[in-house]
Protein backbone atom coordinates (compact mmCIF):
# COMPACT_ATOMS: atom_id res chain seq x y z
CA UNK A 1 0.00 0.00 0.00
CA UNK A 2 1.23 3.37 -0.91
CA UNK A 3 1.93 5.47 2.18
CA UNK A 4 0.92 8.67 0.51
CA UNK A 5 -2.46 7.37 -0.41
CA UNK A 6 -3.16 6.18 3.16
CA UNK A 7 -2.32 9.57 4.43
CA UNK A 8 -4.53 11.11 1.80
CA UNK A 9 -7.54 9.06 2.89
CA UNK A 10 -7.13 9.99 6.49
CA UNK A 11 -6.62 13.68 5.91
CA UNK A 12 -9.74 15.87 6.51
CA UNK A 13 -11.66 16.70 3.32
CA UNK A 14 -12.60 20.20 2.47
CA UNK A 15 -16.35 20.61 1.39
CA UNK A 16 -16.63 21.31 -2.23
CA UNK A 17 -20.20 22.78 -1.81
CA UNK A 18 -21.52 25.04 0.89
CA UNK A 19 -23.82 23.65 3.60
CA UNK A 20 -27.55 24.22 3.17
CA UNK A 21 -29.18 26.90 5.27
CA UNK A 22 -30.92 25.40 8.33
CA UNK A 23 -34.38 26.28 6.95
CA UNK A 24 -33.76 24.10 3.92
CA UNK A 25 -33.26 21.11 6.18
CA UNK A 26 -37.05 21.06 6.72
CA UNK A 27 -37.68 20.41 3.05
CA UNK A 28 -37.20 16.62 3.22
CA UNK A 29 -39.48 16.56 6.27
CA UNK A 30 -42.06 18.61 4.41
CA UNK A 31 -41.71 16.23 1.46
CA UNK A 32 -42.49 13.20 3.60
CA UNK A 33 -45.35 14.99 5.35
CA UNK A 34 -46.74 16.07 1.95
CA UNK A 35 -46.32 12.57 0.62
CA UNK A 36 -48.24 11.04 3.54
CA UNK A 37 -50.82 13.82 3.49
CA UNK A 38 -51.44 13.54 -0.23
CA UNK A 39 -51.66 9.76 0.01
CA UNK A 40 -54.24 10.10 2.81
CA UNK A 41 -56.27 12.76 1.00
CA UNK A 42 -56.21 10.87 -2.29
CA UNK A 43 -57.23 7.63 -0.61
CA UNK A 44 -60.09 9.33 1.16
CA UNK A 45 -61.06 11.09 -2.06
CA UNK A 46 -61.04 7.79 -3.89
CA UNK A 47 -63.47 6.23 -1.39
CA UNK A 48 -65.59 9.38 -1.33
CA UNK A 49 -65.64 9.40 -5.12
CA UNK A 50 -66.78 5.78 -5.24
CA UNK A 51 -69.42 6.44 -2.58
CA UNK A 52 -70.66 9.59 -4.34
CA UNK A 53 -70.77 7.78 -7.65
CA UNK A 54 -72.84 4.96 -6.14
CA UNK A 55 -75.11 7.45 -4.38
CA UNK A 56 -75.61 9.32 -7.64
CA UNK A 57 -76.44 6.17 -9.60
CA UNK A 58 -78.83 4.99 -6.85
CA UNK A 59 -80.53 8.37 -6.73
CA UNK A 60 -80.89 8.44 -10.50
CA UNK A 61 -82.41 4.98 -10.47
CA UNK A 62 -84.84 6.03 -7.72
CA UNK A 63 -85.69 9.16 -9.65
CA UNK A 64 -86.35 7.21 -12.84
CA UNK A 65 -88.47 4.67 -10.98
CA UNK A 66 -90.43 7.39 -9.19
CA UNK A 67 -91.00 9.29 -12.41
CA UNK A 68 -92.21 6.14 -14.14
CA UNK A 69 -94.61 5.41 -11.31
CA UNK A 70 -95.73 9.06 -11.19
CA UNK A 71 -96.48 8.98 -14.93
CA UNK A 72 -98.32 5.72 -14.45
CA UNK A 73 -100.47 7.25 -11.69
CA UNK A 74 -101.10 10.33 -13.81
CA UNK A 75 -102.19 8.17 -16.73
CA UNK A 76 -104.46 6.18 -14.44
CA UNK A 77 -105.97 9.39 -13.07
CA UNK A 78 -106.43 10.70 -16.58
CA UNK A 79 -108.29 7.50 -17.51
CA UNK A 80 -110.39 7.79 -14.38
CA UNK A 81 -111.20 11.40 -15.21
CA UNK A 82 -112.27 10.40 -18.68
CA UNK A 83 -114.43 7.59 -17.32
CA UNK A 84 -115.92 9.88 -14.67
CA UNK A 85 -116.70 12.51 -17.30
CA UNK A 86 -118.52 9.95 -19.38
CA UNK A 87 -120.29 8.62 -16.32
CA UNK A 88 -121.43 12.13 -15.35
CA UNK A 89 -122.81 12.72 -18.84
CA UNK A 90 -124.53 9.33 -18.95
CA UNK A 91 -125.99 9.97 -15.49
CA UNK A 92 -127.19 13.37 -16.61
CA UNK A 93 -128.90 11.78 -19.62
CA UNK A 94 -130.42 8.96 -17.60
CA UNK A 95 -131.72 11.44 -15.04
CA UNK A 96 -133.99 12.70 -17.81
CA UNK A 97 -134.82 9.24 -19.17
CA UNK A 98 -136.71 7.72 -16.28
CA UNK A 99 -139.57 5.47 -17.23
CA UNK A 100 -142.88 7.13 -17.89
CA UNK A 101 -145.03 4.03 -18.11
CA UNK A 102 -145.29 3.63 -14.30
CA UNK A 103 -146.65 7.18 -14.13
CA UNK A 104 -149.31 6.44 -16.69
CA UNK A 105 -150.23 3.20 -14.91
CA UNK A 106 -150.40 4.93 -11.51
CA UNK A 107 -152.68 7.62 -12.90
CA UNK A 108 -154.95 5.04 -14.51
CA UNK A 109 -155.17 2.98 -11.35
CA UNK A 110 -155.69 5.93 -9.02
CA UNK A 111 -159.04 7.02 -10.46
CA UNK A 112 -162.33 5.39 -9.62
CA UNK A 113 -164.51 3.78 -12.24
CA UNK A 114 -167.10 6.57 -12.18
CA UNK A 115 -164.49 9.14 -13.20
CA UNK A 116 -163.47 9.28 -16.81
CA UNK A 117 -160.05 10.40 -18.00
CA UNK A 118 -160.30 11.74 -21.51
CA UNK A 119 -156.68 12.67 -21.95
CA UNK A 120 -153.36 12.19 -20.25
CA UNK A 121 -150.32 13.97 -21.60
CA UNK A 122 -146.83 13.66 -20.23
CA UNK A 123 -144.23 15.93 -21.74
CA UNK A 124 -140.63 16.29 -20.69
CA UNK A 125 -139.21 19.71 -20.15
CA UNK A 126 -136.58 20.64 -22.74
CA UNK A 127 -134.51 22.56 -20.22
CA UNK A 128 -134.86 20.13 -17.31
CA UNK A 129 -135.66 16.71 -18.79
CA UNK A 130 -136.11 15.20 -15.35
CA UNK A 131 -139.23 17.33 -14.93
CA UNK A 132 -142.41 16.20 -16.65
CA UNK A 133 -145.34 18.41 -17.53
CA UNK A 134 -148.52 16.51 -16.74
CA UNK A 135 -151.87 17.33 -18.26
CA UNK A 136 -155.00 15.36 -17.40
CA UNK A 137 -158.49 15.99 -18.68
CA UNK A 138 -161.08 14.23 -16.64
CA UNK A 139 -164.73 14.47 -15.78
CA UNK A 140 -166.74 13.05 -12.97
CA UNK A 141 -168.37 14.00 -9.72
CA UNK A 142 -165.37 13.69 -7.42
CA UNK A 143 -162.67 15.23 -9.51
CA UNK A 144 -160.87 16.93 -6.60
CA UNK A 145 -160.65 13.67 -4.69
CA UNK A 146 -159.46 11.86 -7.77
CA UNK A 147 -156.75 14.42 -8.39
CA UNK A 148 -155.63 14.12 -4.77
CA UNK A 149 -155.51 10.35 -5.21
CA UNK A 150 -153.46 10.77 -8.40
CA UNK A 151 -151.01 13.07 -6.64
CA UNK A 152 -150.71 10.61 -3.76
CA UNK A 153 -150.13 7.74 -6.19
CA UNK A 154 -147.44 9.71 -7.99
CA UNK A 155 -145.88 10.47 -4.62
CA UNK A 156 -145.26 6.75 -4.29
CA UNK A 157 -143.08 7.04 -7.39
CA UNK A 158 -141.25 9.92 -5.68
CA UNK A 159 -142.81 12.52 -7.94
CA UNK A 160 -144.11 15.74 -6.44
CA UNK A 161 -146.62 17.92 -8.25
CA UNK A 162 -145.28 21.42 -8.63
CA UNK A 163 -147.56 24.35 -9.51
CA UNK A 164 -150.74 22.31 -9.98
CA UNK A 165 -153.54 24.15 -11.72
CA UNK A 166 -157.12 23.19 -12.40
CA UNK A 167 -159.41 24.78 -14.90
CA UNK A 168 -162.95 23.74 -15.51
CA UNK A 169 -164.16 23.65 -19.07
CA UNK A 170 -167.77 22.53 -18.97
CA UNK A 171 -167.85 19.06 -17.46
CA UNK A 172 -164.19 18.52 -18.08
CA UNK A 173 -161.59 19.55 -15.54
CA UNK A 174 -158.17 20.25 -16.97
CA UNK A 175 -155.38 19.57 -14.55
CA UNK A 176 -151.85 20.80 -15.21
CA UNK A 177 -148.80 20.30 -13.07
CA UNK A 178 -145.09 19.69 -13.30
CA UNK A 179 -143.88 16.44 -11.88
CA UNK A 180 -140.61 16.93 -10.08
CA UNK A 181 -138.65 13.90 -9.05
CA UNK A 182 -137.67 13.93 -5.40
CA UNK A 183 -134.41 12.57 -4.09
CA UNK A 184 -134.41 8.87 -3.24
CA UNK B 1 -26.52 25.96 -7.27
CA UNK B 2 -24.93 23.03 -5.56
CA UNK B 3 -26.35 19.48 -5.66
CA UNK B 4 -28.00 19.84 -2.24
CA UNK B 5 -29.86 22.92 -3.29
CA UNK B 6 -30.81 21.23 -6.52
CA UNK B 7 -32.17 18.27 -4.57
CA UNK B 8 -34.23 20.64 -2.42
CA UNK B 9 -35.64 22.34 -5.47
CA UNK B 10 -36.57 18.99 -7.00
CA UNK B 11 -38.28 17.95 -3.74
CA UNK B 12 -40.16 21.23 -3.65
CA UNK B 13 -41.29 20.65 -7.23
CA UNK B 14 -42.46 17.13 -6.37
CA UNK B 15 -44.32 18.51 -3.32
CA UNK B 16 -45.96 21.09 -5.56
CA UNK B 17 -46.93 18.50 -8.16
CA UNK B 18 -48.40 16.19 -5.53
CA UNK B 19 -50.36 18.99 -3.91
CA UNK B 20 -51.67 20.16 -7.27
CA UNK B 21 -52.72 16.63 -8.25
CA UNK B 22 -54.40 16.12 -4.89
CA UNK B 23 -56.29 19.38 -5.37
CA UNK B 24 -57.45 18.41 -8.84
CA UNK B 25 -58.64 15.04 -7.58
CA UNK B 26 -60.34 16.66 -4.59
CA UNK B 27 -62.17 19.10 -6.86
CA UNK B 28 -63.35 16.25 -9.07
CA UNK B 29 -64.61 14.37 -6.03
CA UNK B 30 -66.33 17.50 -4.72
CA UNK B 31 -68.06 17.92 -8.09
CA UNK B 32 -69.16 14.30 -8.07
CA UNK B 33 -70.47 14.65 -4.51
CA UNK B 34 -72.37 17.79 -5.50
CA UNK B 35 -73.85 15.90 -8.44
CA UNK B 36 -74.78 13.04 -6.13
CA UNK B 37 -76.51 15.49 -3.78
CA UNK B 38 -78.36 17.07 -6.70
CA UNK B 39 -79.40 13.63 -7.88
CA UNK B 40 -80.55 12.80 -4.35
CA UNK B 41 -82.60 16.02 -4.21
CA UNK B 42 -84.11 15.25 -7.61
CA UNK B 43 -84.90 11.71 -6.47
CA UNK B 44 -86.60 13.00 -3.31
CA UNK B 45 -88.60 15.49 -5.40
CA UNK B 46 -89.61 12.74 -7.82
CA UNK B 47 -90.63 10.51 -4.90
CA UNK B 48 -92.74 13.31 -3.46
CA UNK B 49 -94.38 13.86 -6.84
CA UNK B 50 -95.03 10.14 -7.15
CA UNK B 51 -96.50 10.10 -3.66
CA UNK B 52 -98.71 13.11 -4.45
CA UNK B 53 -99.85 11.56 -7.72
CA UNK B 54 -100.62 8.29 -5.93
CA UNK B 55 -102.68 10.05 -3.26
CA UNK B 56 -104.52 12.18 -5.80
CA UNK B 57 -105.30 9.13 -7.92
CA UNK B 58 -106.50 7.14 -4.93
CA UNK B 59 -108.69 10.01 -3.68
CA UNK B 60 -110.14 10.62 -7.14
CA UNK B 61 -110.73 6.91 -7.58
CA UNK B 62 -112.57 6.71 -4.28
CA UNK B 63 -114.58 9.88 -4.93
CA UNK B 64 -115.72 8.77 -8.36
CA UNK B 65 -116.16 5.09 -7.57
CA UNK B 66 -119.94 5.32 -7.37
CA UNK B 67 -120.44 7.27 -10.56
CA UNK B 68 -118.03 5.01 -12.45
CA UNK B 69 -119.83 1.95 -11.13
CA UNK B 70 -123.02 3.56 -12.38
CA UNK B 71 -121.48 3.84 -15.86
CA UNK B 72 -120.28 0.24 -15.79
CA UNK B 73 -123.74 -0.97 -14.84
CA UNK B 74 -125.23 0.92 -17.80
CA UNK B 75 -122.61 -0.14 -20.35
CA UNK B 76 -124.54 -3.20 -21.61
CA UNK B 77 -127.62 -1.06 -22.28
CA UNK B 78 -125.52 1.66 -23.91
CA UNK B 79 -123.76 -0.81 -26.18
CA UNK B 80 -127.02 -2.56 -26.99
CA UNK B 81 -128.13 0.13 -29.44
CA UNK B 82 -125.35 1.52 -31.60
CA UNK B 83 -127.13 2.25 -34.89
CA UNK B 84 -130.41 3.68 -36.09
CA UNK B 85 -131.30 0.33 -37.66
CA UNK B 86 -130.95 -1.42 -34.31
CA UNK B 87 -133.26 1.11 -32.68
CA UNK B 88 -135.85 0.70 -35.45
CA UNK B 89 -135.63 -3.08 -35.31
CA UNK B 90 -136.12 -3.02 -31.55
CA UNK B 91 -139.25 -0.88 -31.93
CA UNK B 92 -140.67 -3.12 -34.66
CA UNK B 93 -139.94 -6.23 -32.64
CA UNK B 94 -141.60 -4.75 -29.58
CA UNK B 95 -144.71 -3.76 -31.55
CA UNK B 96 -144.92 -7.24 -33.07
CA UNK B 97 -144.34 -9.15 -29.85
CA UNK B 98 -146.80 -7.00 -27.88
CA UNK B 99 -149.47 -7.49 -30.49
CA UNK B 100 -149.86 -3.84 -31.45
CA UNK B 101 -151.55 -4.25 -34.79
CA UNK B 102 -152.89 -0.77 -35.36
CA UNK B 103 -149.96 1.54 -35.84
CA UNK B 104 -151.42 4.71 -37.27
CA UNK B 105 -148.09 6.32 -37.98
CA UNK B 106 -144.45 5.74 -37.30
CA UNK B 107 -141.57 7.98 -38.18
CA UNK B 108 -137.92 7.82 -37.25
CA UNK B 109 -135.38 10.48 -37.95
CA UNK B 110 -131.78 10.93 -37.09
CA UNK B 111 -130.63 13.87 -35.03
CA UNK B 112 -127.01 15.00 -35.00
CA UNK B 113 -125.52 16.79 -32.00
CA UNK B 114 -122.16 18.17 -33.04
CA UNK B 115 -121.42 19.66 -29.64
CA UNK B 116 -122.09 16.48 -27.73
CA UNK B 117 -119.20 14.06 -28.12
CA UNK B 118 -120.76 11.38 -25.96
CA UNK B 119 -124.08 11.38 -27.80
CA UNK B 120 -123.21 12.67 -31.28
CA UNK B 121 -126.30 11.11 -32.78
CA UNK B 122 -129.73 10.09 -31.62
CA UNK B 123 -132.83 8.63 -33.18
CA UNK B 124 -136.12 10.47 -32.75
CA UNK B 125 -139.10 8.15 -33.07
CA UNK B 126 -142.63 9.44 -33.31
CA UNK B 127 -145.49 6.98 -33.52
CA UNK B 128 -149.16 6.74 -32.93
CA UNK B 129 -150.74 3.46 -31.94
CA UNK B 130 -154.28 2.45 -31.10
CA UNK B 131 -155.01 -0.61 -29.04
CA UNK B 132 -156.60 -1.84 -25.86
CA UNK B 133 -155.73 -0.09 -22.64
CA UNK B 134 -153.58 -2.91 -21.25
CA UNK B 135 -151.75 -3.52 -24.51
CA UNK B 136 -150.93 0.14 -24.97
CA UNK B 137 -149.50 0.58 -21.51
CA UNK B 138 -147.72 -2.76 -21.61
CA UNK B 139 -146.14 -1.81 -24.91
CA UNK B 140 -144.97 1.48 -23.41
CA UNK B 141 -143.36 -0.42 -20.55
CA UNK B 142 -141.87 -2.92 -22.96
CA UNK B 143 -140.25 -0.31 -25.19
CA UNK B 144 -138.82 1.42 -22.12
CA UNK B 145 -137.41 -1.91 -21.01
CA UNK B 146 -135.94 -2.74 -24.41
CA UNK B 147 -134.54 0.74 -24.92
CA UNK B 148 -133.67 1.74 -21.37
CA UNK B 149 -131.57 4.71 -22.46
CA UNK B 150 -134.38 6.15 -24.57
CA UNK B 151 -135.87 9.37 -23.31
CA UNK B 152 -139.66 9.63 -23.67
CA UNK B 153 -140.30 13.19 -24.72
CA UNK B 154 -144.03 13.18 -25.20
CA UNK B 155 -146.62 10.60 -24.24
CA UNK B 156 -150.21 11.52 -24.95
CA UNK B 157 -153.03 9.10 -24.29
CA UNK B 158 -156.54 9.79 -25.46
CA UNK B 159 -159.63 7.78 -26.25
CA UNK B 160 -159.52 5.57 -29.32
CA UNK B 161 -161.99 4.97 -32.09
CA UNK B 162 -163.93 2.52 -29.94
CA UNK B 163 -164.73 2.53 -26.24
CA UNK B 164 -162.22 -0.13 -25.31
CA UNK B 165 -159.35 1.31 -27.22
CA UNK B 166 -156.78 3.98 -26.41
CA UNK B 167 -154.82 6.08 -28.79
CA UNK B 168 -151.28 6.87 -27.76
CA UNK B 169 -148.97 9.38 -29.39
CA UNK B 170 -145.40 8.82 -28.34
CA UNK B 171 -142.23 10.62 -29.21
CA UNK B 172 -138.95 9.44 -27.83
CA UNK B 173 -135.27 9.94 -28.38
CA UNK B 174 -132.88 6.99 -28.44
CA UNK B 175 -129.29 8.10 -27.95
CA UNK B 176 -126.47 6.49 -29.88
CA UNK B 177 -123.63 6.74 -27.42
CA UNK B 178 -120.06 7.00 -28.71
CA UNK B 179 -117.91 6.20 -25.70
CA UNK B 180 -114.73 5.86 -27.76
CA UNK B 181 -114.98 9.40 -29.09
CA UNK B 182 -115.63 10.68 -25.60
CA UNK B 183 -112.34 9.14 -24.48
CA UNK B 184 -110.48 11.69 -26.51
CA UNK B 185 -112.12 14.46 -24.58
CA UNK B 186 -110.34 14.08 -21.28
CA UNK B 187 -111.43 16.90 -19.09
CA UNK B 188 -110.85 17.60 -15.47
CA UNK B 189 -113.84 16.53 -13.45
CA UNK B 190 -114.76 17.70 -10.04
CA UNK B 191 -116.45 14.75 -8.35
CA UNK B 192 -120.09 15.48 -7.68
CA UNK B 193 -122.55 13.67 -5.49
CA UNK B 194 -123.52 10.58 -7.43
CA UNK B 195 -126.99 10.65 -8.92
CA UNK B 196 -128.93 7.58 -7.99
CA UNK B 197 -130.75 6.86 -11.20
CA UNK B 198 -132.67 3.69 -11.64
CA UNK B 199 -135.22 2.94 -14.24
CA UNK B 200 -138.30 2.56 -12.11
Amino acid sequence: MNEYLCHDFKSPRIDTSRRLPSSFRAIPVIFYVALIGCAYVMTMDYFNYKKALKQKVDAQERQTLSETQRDSFKNEKSDLESEATKAEQVAQWMEGARNIQPIAVKIARAVQTDTRITQVALERSEQVPANIALTIHLNGSKVSMELAAIEAALGQLLYRSASPQQTKNGDVVEYHSTLVRQAD
Amino acid sequence: MNPKQLACVILLMIIGAMTYTAQIIHKTVATTRAEAEDAETAAVTAENERSTAEIETAVFKANTEEVRRFLRSWLPSIEHVQTQQEAEQTIQLSLRERGISLVRSIKTESKQSAGNKLIPKSVITTLTIEEEFAKVLNWLGDIERRLPTARMKVVQITGGSSGTQLKMDVSFETPIFDLAAADADKKKVVPKPTPKVTKS
